[in-house]
């Protein structure tokens, strides 16, 4: 259903109310699943994603190496391979579509995360062992590779396994469709799904505190003269999503500690007091 | 199951230590393509590209069938890609690699979902009637940078071809062949081409085009963008790999509009020089009963 944006103009708010560089509400949890080695949940805005994973651990017999979404990065034979499974509930949109395991775009989500993982994981401390992330995807309401990327960082952190940096991502998009040649579009930040209908958007994913660009998707048209304000956007988006995050797993880690799961030691920079 | 063997770790020394220091084995500079070759088939609808030793042959058919029931005024448009054993023994029929599936997906985005064929004109009776436009991709060779030769081929391919003429009166469709009336070029909207950049060194700092399959093996991440000579975005895809500079990435956005205008210069001097071979004086010429002695 396309929406009219042509009122954006008027009163600069968005159909939900958020000005042009408001985040939807985030909210996530981390270690949701006692039983997993980690796992998160995650919701920004109604997009809703859970993520857990298993391992490193002993490759199971029957899963063999470079089949569809365990390709292994090439050229570290030597560490972790990593497999990404999403699953796209049934529930998850308004109009209940049965997706099969080879949906393209499915698969497309799954080695973008699988590659941006193995590119930012120490994979070689974990030699010819097996790291899966398994995502099941809950609600959807836009920016929902944003949001896979986002949860699976928190569970691989919950998981202990060692990364650069997070891994964060958000979407941005632009006021105008292509049609309209005007300069004096504005950027979005964080698009719902009724604004991912109408404008063009791009999903990008950064590392850490940097402007360092890890994933980069843009599936609709646009001019060229519009990313570079639409990029940085997004990659301010991404630095506020990771403070997001970061707080989230400061605030399981004191709570951890006053619970008494972890020994506080002096090495530790947190204060518990807050 | 056959794996993709991997470069030698001396292999991979020299080319790393070569690309760092701004030279590529085949003594290319690092912005520059490999010659790029453009030939059409006798027939309408095939384009075969050759770029170094990677070959794409693209083959473009249509026929009339029965639109989807969900879109009674859109005609049928489908790319299919396949990589076979002969490319490479790593690649097997039936069983999609990473590598099939991303291709499949990229030329879907570049070339179907940014709407560069304008699939209402297909529609003969709405509902009952439209034809279907299959193009076939051949992957004949692959030595490095398959996506930008076979996004090539494809749209080449589409340009060229003609489908045959048709008129409606009444209820009665009339499919003409190809000697009772010319064959009409499909109605196309624009040209969108791919552009891959490879990244290379400790932050993914040098920036490569044109990757021969060695080169490709050793980078650390690539992004590929699909524009079209008026400076639009089709689609931008960076799958992961090593993080780099935003600014880095919209300088090869730069890089690309410049490669993609190029690109349609040669498609189009191509598809000029393709018109001219077969025009050979039109009905004047036919209808004329003097022989070649």
């Amino acid at each position: 259903m396309p929406l009219d944006t042509s009122t954006y103009s008027l009163a600069l708010l968005r159909i939900d109310g958020r000005r042009w560089n408001d985040l939807r509400r985030l909210h996530a949890q981390i270690h949701t699943q006692d039983a997993a080695d980690g796992s998160s949940y995650l919701e920004m805005g109604h997009t809703k994603v859970m993520c857990v994973v298993t391992g490193p651990a002993e490759p199971q017999a029957g899963q063999k190496k470079g089949t569809v979404g365990s390709a292994q990065a090439t050229g570290q034979k030597e560490g972790a391979s990593i497999v990404v499974n999403v699953v796209v509930a049934g529930f998850s949109s308004v109009d209940r579509k049965r997706r099969g395991r080879n949906d393209r775009r499915i698969q497309e989500m799954e080695i973008t995360i699988q590659k941006a993982l193995a590119a930012n994981l120490h994979t070689h401390l974990f030699p010819h062992s097996t790291i899966t992330v398994s995502l099941h995807v809950l609600s959807q309401d836009g920016s929902l590779l944003a949001a896979l990327i986002n949860a699976t960082t928190l569970a691989v952190i919950d998981a202990g396994i060692p990364m650069t940096d997070y891994i964060t991502a958000c979407t941005a998009g632009s006021t105008s469709s292509y049609a309209a040649g005007d300069d004096a579009a504005d950027p979005l930040l964080d698009l719902n799904t009724q604004e991912e209908q109408e404008l063009p958007y791009l999903t990008v994913g950064t590392l850490g505190d940097s402007d360092k660009v890890a994933v980069l998707v843009c599936e609709s048209r646009v001019q060229v003269s519009r990313l570079e304000g639409m990029l940085v956007v997004g990659v301010d988006g991404c630095k506020q999503v990771r403070r997001l995050l970061d707080g989230i797993v400061k605030q399981k880690g004191r709570k951890m500690i006053k619970e008494g799961a972890v020994r506080r030691s002096d090495m530790m920079a947190v204060s518990l007091d807050d | 199951m056959p794996r993709e063997a991997e470069p030698s770790l001396s292999e991979r020394t020299f080319t790393l230590q070569a690309i760092s220091e701004g030279l590529r084995l085949d003594s290319r500079k690092l912005d520059q393509f490999r010659p790029l070759e453009l030939s059409f088939g006798d027939e309408y609808g095939v384009a075969d590209v050759k770029l170094g030793k990677t070959r794409v042959l693209a083959k473009v058919s249509a026929e009339v069938t029965v639109p989807f029931s969900d879109r009674p005024f859109d005609g049928i448009f489908q790319i299919t890609s396949e990589l076979g054993p002969m490319v490479a023994p790593s690649f097997e029929v039936n069983r999609p690699t990473e590598t099939e599936i991303l291709l499949a997906r990229l030329l879907e985005k570049t070339i179907r979902r940014s709407g560069a064929l304008d699939t209402e004109s297909l529609c003969l009776i709405a509902g009952q009637k439209c034809w279907s436009v299959r193009v076939d991709l051949h992957i004949l060779s692959a030595d490095g940078n398959l996506i930008d030769s076979s996004c090539l081929a494809v749209v080449a391919a589409l340009r060229h071809f003609r489908r045959p003429d048709t008129s409606i009166e009444g209820e009665t469709l009339t499919i003409y062949t190809a000697a009772e009336r010319e064959p009409v070029p499909l109605s196309w909207l624009h040209s969108p081409f791919c552009t891959t950049f490879d990244f290379f060194g400790e932050d993914g700092e040098i920036v490569l085009v044109d990757t021969t399959w060695l080169e490709e093996q050793l980078r650390v991440g690539s992004v590929t963008f699909s524009l079209n000579k008026h400076g639009e975005i089709c689609q931008i895809s960076k799958l992961g790999g090593k993080p780099v500079e935003a600014t880095l990435i919209i300088q090869c956005a730069q890089m690309a509009l410049a490669k993609s205008k190029e690109f349609t210069d040669l498609v189009d001097a191509r598809l000029a020089e393709d018109a001219k071979r077969r025009d050979k004086g039109g009905l004047m010429a036919e209808l004329s009963a003097e022989n070649e002695r």
